[in-house]
């Protein structure tokens, strides 16, 4: 917003008060919703929520609530004003002024006759505590998709705003549960945890006696001070020199220390950085191993190629780009050096000069990019997180979980054609791929799903997804038409011969229904649950499509998820286990269905769900189309009936059901 | 001094500023309205406007207005201007001022009256079928010399009564006749297409004369307006407002204010369009009142006051020689998908500087409109824009006239 558009706005905005303040009870109602109606322009920047607070009071004494919902605070309820944010216009907007009300009584600035200061101020606590997405800026598929752009920077700013103004206490437990599930997950973007444990540093006083504190600070420790030496010498330079002077024995304690910091939160302090240098630089590759937490496997791997990785370590580590430690350390364990073509792939991508409008996309995602750093070293940095944590990509907040989907299957199956990838994309600002015979180049195509891309997103991603995006929906266009879902087509040619030909769907173009959901889900359940399907496991990813439905199973939309493994817990219970790009791990799809990220024998980035559960939001999947018969009649009645149920009374509400059977 | 106004019809913005100005006044209007009125203590006269017979009629209401002293009837909205036309002619004691208010109500006699008086109207010509549509497009196109292959000469057709867009259809060929006209249009008005720039005027007039006049710049027809009028518009102000003082003349309108619309060509010559005597649709008046400072629902219904003074009339009505600052305008907004499920502000909005407010109200739940549309259908509200260049007021009415807001 330019200076004067906003001073524009806030004089169009003092004109509707004075209209209100004009307004006998006849038109109040229709003045109220003008002045609302401007909230839109103002709410979405830091002045302009600054601004609507200090007129909260006068706008409740004009009567901006008078006849709505809004209009006793005293009976509102904090558990409802999620979903009147999401709701749209002007809905959030008469929440946002609520809740800024709420905080002026809170904070002593107006009062009301009805709630007290801590009445308000336990609200608002309430609030946060369920409004988490909107705090930290991670929304769950089901508000992306409910919620445009504009009206989620007006909820962001919300909530920034509120944050500042609370001292967060009430909430830690729920701070420290949102922490451990983004780290458990590995996440290779990293600024969200940082954030909020940057957060809980600055603002909240622990008491490290307590469960809950000593967690938050455990993840405190992990990024500000992984060992006592770094608590003692505080800055870079300082712990420099330190290590500098340190005999081995202290070297050993550092390694040991910064390196178990890292590998059980999966964060790396910019601390770590400065220590791999001075061991590589020094020659000290007896702590190295240690340094980077390596396991028997990985130790391994490091000896056999210690140049190489010395050169690599040399090349990228900077404490501006230490989180591409964990992933070399979670690289080395995979054994990825010893394939020739990723080691020829990662010496030929030190030496390309990369795209302008790449380079600028690339730094536009670092938050506070470094001075002594490049483009090119954040670019590998971030390839070598992805390569080691291919369960890690994450879609951020766009609407492209199919590239995210794609990045983590080739890191996984393909590492080599992934680096050869992000190199031809890197140096061209171009990929092109063949969809049956054709040639399709990103360079010639229009938008994809994306308009505005965020690039809150590791540089691999920034990188590949534009163009991954253009294609895959060049491509989708290409297979539409054909009666059934193009995904069917476009899934092999997208991600490559791991994908099995069949195609299973649940819908039927031409009669525009569900048809044979029975059929279905004993394909699906004789192609993937291990009971089932003669005792075989899961081998490639499998890309499948599911509903995505609310908290009270209402369908939503379409998501591209992977299933990766099916197997029991330690409960008994046959597991899905499965990516789902959008790195969520507070999802709640009704029914009880939530699926979990952790807790149940979830590798990091896996989530999973009960196999039933999983397969009744499935609306479509691959499988392979010779041998999916052999065991269709193994699959029981009752399991089937119980999954349609739940399908039934979900998603299936939206559509028509036609039971004819068809031919698998 | 009026010691009472009728107000015909009910309008909460016209009750807020009679009440503002505190002026005796009684609204007229259905009895769905009176326990609103009553537990607002609005002096209020039920009516079923819609029933004409021994019982219901303007002696009648005359008769039910007796208690409160009315002496001024004032027409809010098209379908109260003949009650209110009969009312003042008992209150004036003058047969003719209901004869003029059917010459608002019959779109054929008011465009025979501006004829007959010198004005530039179309071709018209009252039809009762098909087959007559047919003939008067017929002879519209023998008269334009069309040739073999030629397209059709345009031809409208409205409503006698009806306000401004309703049941206007525009026939762009003989095959049109038979595809959009339904039996019951008939009886209507048809008429040429008048080429031009299309704009409105609104007048109020007092003692026979335009005591103030402003003009309405037509961005697109049923969607868009602002006020005051853009640069050419306005070069050409003295001779628009020749006309409008020739239209109150042949009319014979000595109290009121009247809405009709013109076609400007380029070679300065006006068509009339119509004209109308009640509160203008496209919130014209309120466009009106913020861009000239006036309270223009009070101005309206004072000018019927033939007892009102000078100075009155001074002090509620603006000054037209010095033109405003701001312009003033607004689109109104309808869903363009067939289906949708949520009001969805575009964010270039936002940035807008001259994007004022909006009454965009969100749909119920996913809901579906429907293909007969009146007029141009329901919009779902405006969105009000305010700036200094009407020329970039221009551009943005047309351009959010296409953008998608119903997602």
């Amino acid at each position: 917003m330019t200076e004067s558009l906003t001073e524009r706005a806030f004089d169009h905005f003092e004109e509707a008060i004075n209209a209100l303040r004009e307004a006998t009870s006849l038109t109040k109602a229709d003045k109220a919703n003008k002045l609302v109606s401007q909230i839109d322009q103002i709410a979405h920047s830091e002045e302009g929520i600054q601004y609507l607070y200090k007129k909260s009071p006068v706008l409740v004494k004009l009567g901006v609530f008078d006849n709505t919902a809004w209009a006793e605070p005293e009976k509102l309820v904090p558990q409802l004003v999620n979903g009147t944010l999401k709701a749209g216009t002007p809905h959030s907007s008469f929440e946002i002024l609520s809740e800024l009300r709420m905080l002026s009584i809170a904070l002593g600035d107006s009062k009301h006759k009805a709630m007290s200061k801590k009445d308000a101020a336990t609200f608002l606590e309430e609030v946060l505590v369920h409004n988490l997405e909107f705090v930290f800026e991670s929304l769950n598929e089901e508000t992306r998709s409910a919620m445009s752009a504009l009206e989620q920077k007006k909820v962001f700013g919300l909530f920034k705003y509120l944050l500042s103004k609370s001292d967060l206490q009430g909430i830690k437990d729920k701070l420290a549960e949102e922490i451990t599930l983004i780290c458990e997950q590995r996440p290779i973007v990293t600024s969200k945890a940082r954030e909020i444990i940057k957060l809980v540093k600055e603002k909240i006083e622990l008491d490290t006696s307590k469960e809950t504190d000593a967690k938050l600070a455990f993840y405190i420790d992990a990024i500000y001070h992984p060992s006592e030496a770094v608590r003692k010498h505080g800055t870079q330079e300082k712990y420099n020199s330190y290590l500098q002077s340190a005999n081995d024995q202290e070297l050993a304690i550092e390694s040991d220390s910064l390196g178990k910091a890292m590998r059980s939160s999966g964060l790396v302090s910019s601390f770590h950085a400065i220590l791999l240098e001075h061991l590589s630089e020094q020659n000290l590759d007896e702590h190295l191993p240690k340094a980077l937490g390596l396991n028997d496997t990985g130790k391994a791997e490091f000896v056999k190629h210690k140049k190489e990785i010395k050169k690599l370590i040399h090349y990228i580590v900077h404490p501006d780009n230490a989180q591409c430690v964990y992933g070399l350390s979670r690289m080395l364990e995979k054994g990825l050096f010893s394939r020739q073509a990723v080691r020829a792939g990662l010496d030929n991508i030190k030496r390309i000069r990369l795209h302008s409008e790449v380079e600028k996309n690339i730094i536009k995602s670092i938050a506070h990019p470094g001075e002594n750093i490049s483009a090119l070293q954040y670019l590998i940095g971030a390839l070598i997180r992805v390569l080691g944590q291919p369960l890690g990509v994450g879609q951020g907040n766009n609407p492209t979980c199919q590239s995210a989907r794609g990045i983590s299957m080739w890191s996984q199956h393909a590492p080599a054609k992934l680096i050869n990838m992000v190199i031809t994309a890197a140096t061209l600002n171009n990929l092109s791929f063949r969809f049956e015979g054709k040639e399709i180049e990103a360079d010639k195509l229009g938008h994809g799903l994306v308009k505005q891309m965020d690039f809150s997103l590791d540089a691999v991603s920034v990188v590949l997804v534009p163009l991954l995006d253009k294609i895959y929906n060049e491509m989708m266009k290409l297979a539409a038409g054909r009666e059934d879902d193009p995904h069917k087509w476009v899934n092999p040619a997208m991600y490559g011969q791991w994908i099995q030909i069949g195609f299973a769907s649940v819908y039927n173009y031409l009669l525009n229904a569900i048809q044979d959901y029975e059929g279905f889900i004993k394909i699906l359940y004789a192609s993937c649950h291990p009971d089932y399907n003669g005792h075989h496991r899961l081998v490639y990813p499998n890309p499948v499509g599911i509903f995505i439905t609310s908290s009270r199973g209402d369908m939503i939309g379409f998501h591209a998820v992977s299933l990766l493994r099916v197997r029991k817990d330690n409960e008994g219970v046959m597991r899905a286990y499965f990516l789902n790009p959008n790195n969520e791990g507070r999802q709640d799809w009704g029914q009880d269905i939530k699926p979990a990220v952790m807790g149940n024998g979830e590798k990091p980035g896996e989530s999973s769900l009960p196999f039933n559960q999983f397969a009744s939001r499935i609306y479509a999947f691959h499988y392979n189309t010779l041998q999916a018969t052999d065991h269709l009649n193994e699959v029981p009645k009752e399991i089937v009936k119980e999954v349609k149920k739940l399908a039934q009374d979900s998603w299936g509400r939206s559509y028509t059901w036609n039971e004819i059977p068809r031919q698998w | 001094m009026a010691q009472c106004f009728a107000l015909m019809g009910w309008s909460l913005p016209v009750i807020e500023s009679m009440q503002k100005l505190n002026k005796p006044f009684v609204v007229v209007s259905f009895p769905d309205f009176e326990s609103y009125a009553r537990d607002n203590n609005i002096p209020f006269v039920s009516y079923q406007f819609d029933e004409w017979s021994d019982t219901s009629n303007a002696i009648d209401l005359a008769e039910k207005l007796k208690p409160f002293n009315a002496d001024v009837a004032v027409p809010l909205f098209e379908e109260t201007v003949e009650w209110a036309g009969a009312l003042n002619s008992i209150y004036r004691n003058d047969p003719r001022v209901l004869n003029r208010a059917f010459l608002f109500r019959n779109k054929t006699m008011m465009k025979r009256k501006a004829l007959i008086g010198g004005l530039r109207v179309g071709l018209f010509e009252e039809v009762h079928s098909k087959e007559q549509v047919k003939s008067f497009m017929k002879r519209l196109n023998e008269a334009n010399l069309q040739l073999e292959g030629e397209d059709d000469s345009w031809v409208h057709i409205k409503p006698f009564a009806s306000a401004g867009t309703v049941g206007h259809r525009l026939l762009r060929s003989m095959s049109d006749i038979d595809e959009k006209v339904q039996d019951s249009d008939f009886p209507c008005l048809a008429e040429s297409h008048l080429s031009g720039r299309e704009f409105s005027c609104e007048a109020f007039v007092h003692g026979g004369k335009i005591k103030f006049l402003n003009i309405t710049e037509y961005v697109k027809l049923g969607y868009s307006n602002f006020i005051p009028e853009g640069h050419y518009l306005n070069s050409k102000r003295e001779l628009i407002h020749k006309h409008m003082q020739k239209l109150v003349d042949i009319f014979g309108i000595e109290y009121g204010m009247i809405h009709p619309e013109w076609f400007l060509t380029e070679n300065d010559e006006l068509s009339f369009g119509e004209v109308a005597c009640r509160i203008p649709g496209g919130h014209i008046l309120e466009l009106s009142g913020k861009a000239w400072g006036y309270d223009a629902l009070a101005a309206f219904v004072l000018c019927h006051d033939p007892n009102l003074s000078e100075d009155e009339l001074k002090s509620i009505l603006p000054d037209d020689s010095q033109k405003p600052e701001n312009h003033y305008g607004n689109v109104m907004i309808y869903p363009h998908k067939k289906q949708f499920s949520k009001l969805e502000i575009p964010e270039e909005l936002t940035e807008e500087p001259y994007f004022v407010d909006h009454t965009l109200v969100p749909p119920l739940s996913t809901q579906k409109i429907s293909d007969d549309r009146e007029g141009f259908g329901n919009h779902f509200g405006t969105i009000n824009f305010k700036g200094e260049d009407p020329d970039r007021m221009t551009e943005l009415l047309k351009h959010y006239e296409n953008v998608d807001f119903y997602v």
